[in-house]
């Protein structure tokens, strides 16, 4: 990837700003980006597909008033970018508003890229293709062991972004990480244990790591899970790990705290700063560079991405805003102002979301549950929430019976549901290991686009959490 | 780039990769011009998005390999090629690797692309859906419309490939989702239509506007209920949801060659009862992915999947299709320009009844009616395991719908639904994507309460 500098010279990105303004616009702003991912998926021991991908452009947002027009293009000469510019003001200008489209902010000038030491786009093809091939392998542990397939993903983000205020800011991210799923059949039942694990990191995290036993343990865990039960339906005493508890916040609750959510009514938590809407143990933070996490120092709209108090000690404290919506908040912008990439306007987004942790240990935890369900994430299978409402459905992974305030047998194709405000006030002991995952494979989608996030927390003991079984 | 400059370029770089060595290659070009207006309380922003990408595909004798780039120009070709080839090189035999397709054609898919959308105007289209906004807003005083869009997009795909053969096409959508909250005297819900469609005058904003309202509305008492076991009907575009979720990948060959579908080895078998048949059809007027050949150029068709309730045949692109020594179904499907072709679906229909949805509701003593739910998903293809919370349902007594419910889950296992759990199938066909179902009548289900 070429220089800040020189990309900035060679689509004189300065120029189409000054062109804006001389179009009759209030406000402008241009962001460039160059985004490398490469998925090698390795499929019962053969290679399916090396898929390597080049995406750039570059999108242009201006502001009539409270008017926004937003166009994009990854044909980047200079006559689609006049195109572009003009498309933009068009689409500004057939909307009619008398507001004001954005918060004030600070000034930015930076340039910030993840420290790493072997870039994973420029490994040979040769190497990346033989550590997933022998991940795969790895995985055929027994002959219940139907299907394997392994995804090592490698991306490398880079983006700029340049605004009429004044405001000049790159980034660039680099993350790996491998994925495995194993399908296991014992006596009829077939059950699927997908998990991955991944890191802002370059390649040496992916020629460190064991991922021989990483795929042979999820193998183990398909073979446990296909042979046990399902939970008994109902009502049950929970203790969640911190992989679950970190998507369930951040799905049943981090939405919901999102800004432009929260002004258009969409959010359960509207109307309720200062208010104790979860138990005291209970403090959430979103915050741009945390260990585990994603790496994001600033965000699409050229604002820092700070720490961000969002619950403390049970009371709700901000929202999450970008500068659209810290505009009707009467707030500044905390930074959470992302797009997914160039074809895309920036959207209320977290970054790492995550439970700060307290002091309980994990045994302490379950010690005095006579009946309950240890909720475990690998294996998990995905999620939905209706913020609006804030209910959740979960379908986590093979899990584990608690019973007289000891880990029992496995359970299967557990589901949670519920609400997530009676969730958070039914949080009655937090852990004091913290936890945070982020993943190059899948990314968390929002109003049609997708966002690389971070998420975690501790272990967490919930009094009632409805559990559905199959 | 134009369109024949877009074939021009992509027959330049199968020429390419031939000459580097590569003993096949293909060359997918896809440009897409998509608009999308948001709202909120109000219109909130509009954006035009250009874009283009090449897929280049090579073979090496069974080495595959394919590399994607949106920097599509001929100056940058060389390096495409080159970087697939290099791929190709380090990349292990695929021993069940025969030949890219052969076959190229148009099926005589009709109403895949309507000329009205591409030439909207920004004005045009902001207004249309403006004045679906302003109609939530006058539908009661105590609705606001909170969120939704508006999204066109013209695409067109040109593939040529190094048997000699070639194809183009154009091809139009749009989507439409809305949201809206109803708030009374402390009491909340709300309420979301989707539709989408081929064509433009195919949605009416206005009725769609109006529907999301009135759900918003008569959701204000909804409750949860007790945990229960009793026959549950479920509304045309949530069951789609249900049948892609469930049914997509066991009838995906690839599943089933590699072990992963519940349906693999039950051909010609019976599965469900007599009154169930889901066809696959490319080629039906309007469809949400009708079109004439699929991602590789292969002749779309119309497949029977199930008939009469017995499993009739799996879906199949080129690759999936030698393994098993078969003749493509033409469902090749790429979900963006950069991935690998692979089966999937066209238009994925559950073959309407005769019963409308008002009669299915009559006939039912005791009952719940689903509006609509999240987390379907969720639901586990490999196993059946069928889950989804209810945010919107009613219950049924006596042939009625009662009290809305909502926030309970509900719970079963979808081979097990089909085999004898669907008991009657509505005669109101209506898509969600590219899944198509009526309302259905399910025996028993169980629903987790409170």
């Amino acid at each position: 990837v070429e220089e800040q500098e020189e990309i900035r010279k060679k689509l004189e990105l300065e120029k189409i700003l000054d062109k804006a303004v001389d179009l009759g616009v209030s406000y402008a702003d241009v962001r460039y980006q160059c985004y490398d991912y490469e998925v090698i998926t390795v499929e019962n021991k053969t290679l399916k597909s090396y898929s390597s991908r080049r995406l750039s452009g570059l999108g242009i947002r201006v502001a009539i008033k409270g008017a926004v027009g937003y166009a994009s293009t990854s044909d980047l000469s200079r006559n689609s970018l006049e195109k572009t510019l003009e498309n933009a003001t068009k689409a500004a200008k057939s909307i009619k508003s008398e507001k004001q489209p954005f918060g004030e902010t600070e000034i930015n000038t930076a340039d910030v890229k993840l420290p790493i030491k072997i870039n994973p786009v420029d490994v040979s093809p040769e190497e990346k293709v033989s550590i997933a091939l022998d991940a795969n392998k790895s995985a055929w542990i027994s002959d219940r062991i139907k299907s394997a397939i392994t995804r090592l993903g490698l991306s490398n983000d880079f983006r700029l972004y340049i605004s009429s205020e004044g405001t000049k800011v790159n980034v660039e991210t680099t993350l790996v990480g491998l994925m495995h799923e194993s399908v296991a059949k014992v006596n009829g039942v077939m059950e699927r244990v997908p998990y991955s694990e991944s890191v802002c990191a370059g390649f040496e995290f992916i020629k460190s790591t064991d991922w021989n036993s990483f795929t042979a343990d999820i193998s183990e865990l398909a073979i446990q899970a296909a042979s046990s039960k399902t939970p008994p339906p109902g009502t049950h005493p929970v203790v969640i790990d911190p992989e679950v508890f970190g998507v369930v916040l951040h799905e049943a609750f981090g939405h919901a705290s999102e800004g432009d959510l929260v002004f258009t009514g969409d959010s359960v938590l509207q109307n309720k700063l200062g208010v104790q809407l979860a138990s005291e143990s209970v403090t959430v933070v979103d915050e741009g560079i945390v260990e585990g996490g994603y790496f994001y120092p600033f965000d699409d709209e050229g604002v820092k991405k700070k720490r961000t108090v969002i619950v403390e000690n049970g009371v709700l404290k901000n929202y999450l805003c970008d500068r659209h919506s810290a505009l009707q908040f009467g707030v500044e912008s905390t930074g959470n102002g992302r797009a997914q990439d160039f074809e895309n306007i920036p959207i209320v987004r977290q970054t790492n979301y995550y439970l700060q942790p307290r002091d309980y240990k994990l045994e302490e935890l379950i010690e005095n549950i006579d009946f309950g369900i240890y909720v475990r994430e690998k294996g998990w299978t995905g999620g939905q929430v209706e913020p609006g409402m804030g209910t959740f459905t979960f379908g986590v992974g093979p899990s584990k019976v608690i019973r007289n305030g000891e880990l029992a047998e496995t359970v299967r194709g557990v589901v949670i549901s519920g609400s997530i405000l009676e969730t958070l006030k039914t949080v009655d002991a937090v852990g004091k290991d913290l936890k945070m995952t982020t993943s190059v494979f899948g990314a968390c989608g929002k109003g049609g686009q997708r966002a690389t996030v971070g998420m975690g927390g501790p272990h967490v003991r919930v009094r009632k959490m409805t559990v559905g079984g199959r | 780039l134009e369109e024949g400059e877009r074939m021009e370029l992509a027959e330049l770089a199968v020429k390419k990769a031939l000459s580097m060595g590569a003993t096949e290659a293909e060359a997918y070009i896809q440009r897409a011009k998509r608009v999308r207006v948001e709202f909120t309380e109000e219109i909130e922003n509009m954006k035009t998005i250009e874009s283009l990408g090449i897929a280049l595909r090579v073979a090496l004798g069974k080495k595959i390999a394919m590399y994607s780039t949106s920097i599509v120009d001929e100056s940058e070709i060389g390096n495409v090629v080159a970087k697939a080839v290099k791929i190709a090189k380090v990349a292990p035999e695929d021993p069940h690797w025969e030949n890219m397709n052969k076959k190229f054609g148009n099926a005589p898919a009709e109403g895949y692309y309507d000329e009205t959308i591409g030439n909207l105007g920004h004005q045009e289209i902001v207004e249309t859906l403006s004045s679906a906004v302003n109609r939530m807003k006058d539908y009661d005083a105590r609705v606001k419309p909170t969120r939704g869009f508006l999204a066109t997009s013209v695409s067109n795909v040109s593939i040529a490939n190094s048997y000699n053969v070639s194809c183009e096409r154009k091809e139009t959508g749009i989507g439409v989702w809305m949201r809206t909250k109803a708030e009374d005297a402390g009491m909340k819900s709300t309420g979301s239509e989707h539709q989408q469609a081929r064509f433009w005058k195919e949605i009416n904003f206005e009725d769609l506007a109006e529907k999301a309202a009135e759900k918003s509305v008569k959701f204000l008492k909804a409750k949860p209920i007790s945990s229960v076991k009793m026959s549950v009907i479920i509304r045309n575009q949530v069951f789609a949801n249900i049948l892609g979720v469930i049914l997509s990948g066991p009838i995906n060959a690839d599943w089933v060659q590699k072990g992963r579908s519940p349906l693999a080895n039950k051909l010609g078998t019976q599965i469900a009862p007599e009154n169930i048949s889901v066809v696959d059809d490319g080629v039906m007027y309007g469809g949400w992915r009708t079109k004439p050949f699929d991602e590789e150029g292969h002749p779309t068709q119309k497949t029977s999947v199930i008939e009469n309730g017995v499993l009739k045949n799996y879906l199949y692109d080129t690759y999936t299709a030698l393994k098993d020594n078969v003749e493509s179904t033409g469902n090749a499907q790429r979900y963006y320009y950069w991935m690998n072709p692979q089966p999937s679906p066209n238009n994925l229909i559950l073959k309407p009844g005769e019963t409308s949805p008002e009669e299915i509701i009559r006939g039912t003593k005791k009952g719940t009616y689903i509006e609509e739910t999240i987390g379907e998903w969720l639901s586990n293809p490999v196993s059946g395991n069928l889950n989804a919370t209810i945010t919107h349902g009613y219950l049924v007594e006596n042939g009625e719908l009662t009290e809305p419910i909502k926030g309970v889950v509900i719970s079963g296992n979808f081979y097990e639904l089909l085999k004898n759990g669907i008991e009657i199938v509505g005669n109101d066909s209506r898509n969600s994507m590219q899944n198509y179902s009526s309302t259905v009548k399910l025996t028993q289900l169980t629903i987790a309460g409170k």
